[in-house]
């Protein structure tokens, strides 16, 4: 297999890779957040502004995986 | 990505200064009307203010005191000094975040040259006031928490400086990321119709661009709150001396 082909294809499974670890990750800190939303409900305005500000770091690790991809699709 | 490219280098003004190139491309008039518009909004705010505010005001009112409260109250010493920083800050990103969303212009914020520049900025800011905080003795101290032992402390020294050094590299790629990676998927769900070559298949890709727009709107109010956040925190580390 020449080199172009193997940048694409790493490029197709890295996203991939990366996106399945951030749903993972996003869907366990969102589901701890709704527990605790409801065993307090007074406190919702924090753990929303909390949980918010942790899905935006979650996210950034997948989006530098993103533009590594993207590097890689692009290659002439 | 080629063709995303493209969209700021549409020059309408070719300008050189010796070996810079300064011409006015198309992100160039974006970010001046992203900044034409946050002065406007504000001036138009700040004009009559009255005790019970009326519907402009009350969303700058909003979005200000939860910003005093929230964002800069990390800041424990001296808060008035950087609200200004602050707000301006939040309302650069979110402005430059907004205007891609009106067809024909592009988001500043997505080239990552803009993005880079406002992230050295508050890593050049938090360094200052570091050092102005603490002295320069106090700066090269708080890099090596004291009570540890000689050879631990030798191995955290460059973890150490590697972990400041990764603070503006993480607030360039997740702004730049964000905003990117909204337009690509708007790009290419537009594209989908021309690759088709039929005119049967034109609801689908327009109504999962009316969802992927919406979601920009969040996105960008989103990721200008997370930037402002973030750097008041690490605004707020470095004044309270370790």
């Amino acid at each position: 297999m020449n080199a172009l082909a193997t940048a694409f294809i790493s490029a197709g499974i890295g996203m991939g890779l990366a996106a399945m670890g951030t749903a993972i990750g996003i869907a366990w800190l969102a589901s701890k957040a709704m527990e605790g939303m409801a065993r307090q409900p007074e406190a919702i305005n924090g753990i929303r502004t909390s949980m918010i500000l942790a899905i935006a770091f979650i996210e950034a690790i997948a989006l530098y995986a993103l533009v590594v991809c993207l590097i890689l699709a692009t290659k002439t | 990505m080629n063709e995303l490219e493209n969209l700021g280098k549409i020059v309408y003004w070719h300008l050189t200064l010796g070996k810079l190139d300064l011409s006015i491309t198309s992100l160039v008039i974006s970010l001046w009307l992203a900044t034409a518009a946050v002065f406007m909004f504000f001036f138009l705010v700040s004009r009559r203010l009255k005790q019970v505010p009326g519907k402009l005001q009350g969303v700058a009112e909003v979005m200000v005191l939860f910003l005093r409260d929230e964002v800069a109250g990390q800041i424990k010493d001296n808060r008035s000094a950087w609200l200004p920083f602050i707000i301006a800050l939040f309302f650069f990103v979110l402005a430059n975040n907004l205007i891609g969303l009106i067809p024909g212009l592009a988001p500043a914020t997505s080239n990552v040259n803009v993005t880079a520049t406002l992230a050295v900025m508050v890593f050049l800011i938090v360094q200052i006031a570091s050092i102005k905080k603490n002295g320069l003795k106090g700066y090269c101290k708080s890099f090596l928490p004291e009570g540890i032992p000689i050879i631990i402390a030798v191995l955290m020294l460059p973890v150490e400086i590697i972990s400041q050094l990764a603070k503006p590299f993480s607030l360039t790629i997740r702004l730049f990321a964000n905003i990117f990676a909204g337009h690509a998927v708007i790009f290419t769900l537009i594209s989908l119709i021309f690759l088709f070559k039929n005119y049967f298949i034109i609801p689908l890709p327009l109504l999962g661009n009316v969802c992927i727009l919406a979601f920009e709107i969040f996105v960008a109010f989103i990721q200008a709150f997370i930037f402002t956040y973030l750097s008041s925190m690490y605004i707020a580390s470095a004044l309270e001396g370790h």
